[in-house]
């Protein structure tokens, strides 16, 4: 009995973070740079990350999330990350939590 | 006022992973908000005072100072032990209007633009495309920045265009602190700009093809480039092609440069006189340990632009995603990067390959697009490495064969070679000095030594012993790996040229700024030396 309660958990924690991710990209814009020693796909740029829970209460819509910081006023890149567990919970709660994570990189200021 | 993040560091590192190198203090300046200093000039001259705080800052200490873009040399060129500056952030564009063009200047105004020096090369792309203009080459990717480009002299395969610093025609340099050290450098038997914006910098004017073409591949050691005016051309389109042919025929065009009179033949490109049109580009990929009797070209032919080409001919960026032959060497990095200690056995599999055309869908399909979709988003790829030697295009058959017997004999590395062939460029430094010049280049991935393979140190050196020992004068990129504390290399590949760059830059930089501007890549070669008697009129305006 211990030996499958333990089974079930180890099951469910690699279904909690098993994930698939999409990314969306802008073919005709500059990325935000930045010095850093990233070794994927986003290395030499200026990548933030965003990642909580959002909750939807029947008096408030909080669609959409704001992203303030891209001084460019634009998005170059946006990865979003979904798991099971972010998926359970959207289940679990009716939708009224959902799990946000985004990766994401601002286009470069053009300084037109 | 634009301002500088400072952090402590320990270490940098090139995005391709050569390093990690040493580092003091990591400097980032970005520009004054648009709407605290409206003007772009008055951006522009707020960034200079604040390079010059900077560098002030530096001499007071005793430090370096050296400026880097978007840090893709494999070389330590663009690192400084004490303070590096990210300069990708200083991204200003300017239009050039009449009265700020020479009243003697060969060029069009409307071709003419002012770009400061952290404008990277898909942006600038971008701002000509919204103008009908396009720059006439870049180095085969888009990701360096304008300044990064030309210090290191950056490429394609642009047969008859040259290097991207060939289409410079003016430097705004700034060499020092003081309010004097504000220059503005171009060619005085190919003026551009009129004193009317050199004016509005604070800048001193020279006008003087000698400092001018030394400057211009400056290898980042001739004062921060604060901006570069270029000379751009109308928009154009690009046909690209990648066939398989005879070695025999690709090592002869190679020599030749023939295309007229050559057994390569594209059908839809044949004059009236159904001789073979000349390339805007040309390219061999060559397998090393590949037995196959065949090459993979790629050839790329210049097209008058047509707003239409995209309903026309298909969209061709995800094309060029897909297309094997835009970074064969990813497949190699992806494969190693799972399997390192399966180099050598990915090695011997070369062997057997026979380079695979281009197909989508089954279909071979040849592509049209502008420049900035042809050579699109490079990415980061894995720890690379990269070597690459000008050699003159007469000598690219032996070049390659010296070179590919020793990648085999004491080998394996795990790399694919490639030739690209550029004209001649005006930079004292330039490593395209060839009438034409055949770069002949191994790309791979970083290994380790192990009883089978040496190490890229032990082989770097080699590969310049063996050019030697068979008597072919050779360059090598300023931006790519090679074993540069080489005896007496810089001589042995730029002869008398050398005494001259440091002349030049002895005249135009103070002994104490010399000494800021200098890194240990310039150190190892001798290039830093300071030269006190250098003849002032080397700076003169004629």
């Amino acid at each position: 009995m211990k030996a499958m309660k333990l089974c079930i958990a180890l099951l469910l924690m690699c279904c909690l973070v098993s994930c698939y991710s999409v990314r969306l990209k802008v073919s005709n814009g500059q990325a935000e740079p930045q010095d850093n020693e990233r070794e994927d796909a986003l290395s030499g740029l200026y990548v933030r990350e965003l990642d909580t829970i959002i909750k939807v209460k029947t008096t408030t819509d909080e669609y959409p999330i704001n992203i303030r910081d891209c001084e460019s006023g634009a998005l170059h890149t946006v990865q979003i990350k979904n798991t099971l567990g972010g998926i359970l919970l959207y289940v679990a709660t009716f939708g009224s939590k959902r799990k946000v994570k985004v990766t994401y990189v601002c286009l470069k200021d053009p300084n037109l | 006022m634009a301002t500088t993040k400072e952090t402590s560091r320990d270490r940098w590192d090139t995005i391709h992973k050569n390093g990690p190198f040493p580092l003091k203090l990591f400097l980032e300046t970005k520009l004054e908000k648009k709407a605290n200093l409206l003007a772009p000039i008055d951006r522009y001259n707020d960034a200079a005072i604040e390079i010059q705080r900077l560098l002030s800052e530096a001499l007071d200490n005793n430090e370096g100072f050296r400026s880097i873009g978007s840090k893709w040399s494999m070389s330590s060129i663009a690192h400084h032990k004490d303070r590096m500056h990210f300069s990708a952030y200083m991204n200003l564009k300017f239009e050039i209007s009449e009265d700020e063009m020479h009243s003697d200047s060969s060029f069009q105004r409307e071709n003419v633009y002012l770009f400061q020096c952290g404008n990277q090369i898909k942006e600038l792309s971008q701002y000509l495309e919204n103008r009908g203009k396009s720059l006439k080459t870049t180095g085969a990717s888009n990701g360096q920045t304008i300044a990064g480009c030309i210090s290191t002299g950056v490429h394609g395969s642009a047969i008859d265009v040259g290097s991207v610093q060939d289409y410079v025609v003016g430097l705004n340099l700034i060499t020092g602190p003081h309010p004097e050290d504000i220059v503005y450098l171009e060619r005085h038997t190919k003026p551009a700009l009129s004193d009317v914006l050199p004016t509005k910098m604070n800048a001193k004017i020279i006008r003087n093809d000698g400092l001018f073409n030394a400057a211009l591949v400056g290898l980042g050691s001739f004062g921060f480039i604060h901006g570069v005016v270029i000379e751009a051309e109308d928009a154009f389109l690009l046909q690209r092609y990648v066939r398989k042919i005879k070695k025999e025929t690709a090592l002869k065009l190679a020599e030749t440069l023939d295309f007229a009179n050559s057994k390569f033949k594209i059908p839809t490109e044949l004059d009236d006189n159904g001789k073979g049109k000349r390339p805007y580009h040309y390219k061999v990929f060559v397998n090393p340990y590949g037995k196959e009797k065949e090459y993979v070209i790629e050839a790329i032919y210049k097209k008058p632009y047509d707003p239409l080409y995209k309903a026309k001919y298909g969209d061709p960026i995800p094309f060029m995603k897909e297309f094997v032959y835009r970074d064969l060497i990813y497949l190699l990095v992806k494969i190693s990067q799972r399997f390192p200690k399966a180099i050598p056995k990915f090695i011997k599999a070369l062997n057997k390959t026979i380079m695979p055309e281009e197909k989508s869908g089954g279909v071979k399909k040849d592509i049209i697009g502008k420049l900035s979709e042809i050579f699109w988003d490079a990415g980061y790829q894995g720890r690379a490495f990269a070597c690459s030697f000008g050699v003159d295009h007469r000598d690219a058959r032996k070049a390659l064969n010296v070179l590919t017997k020793l990648t085999r004999d004491e080998g394996p590395v795990p790399g694919i070679f490639a030739m690209r062939f550029v004209k001649k460029s005006e930079g004292l430094l330039a490593f395209t000095k060839f009438p034409y010049t055949c770069m002949v280049e191994i790309d791979g991935i970083q290994w380790k030594k192990s009883k089978k393979l040496m190490s890229l140190a032990e082989y770097a050196t080699r590969m310049i012993e063996v050019l030697q020992e068979n008597n072919i004068p050779f360059t090598i990129h300023w931006g790519k790996n090679a074993n540069w504390e080489f005896p007496n290399l810089a001589e042995h590949m730029y002869g008398a040229d050398i005494k001259q760059w440091k002349e030049y830059r002895s005249a135009l930089l103070s002994e104490e700024m010399a000494l800021v501007f200098s890194n240990g890549f310039i150190k190892k070669l001798g290039l830093s030396n300071f030269d006190v008697a250098a003849p002032e009129d080397l700076i003169a305006s004629l």
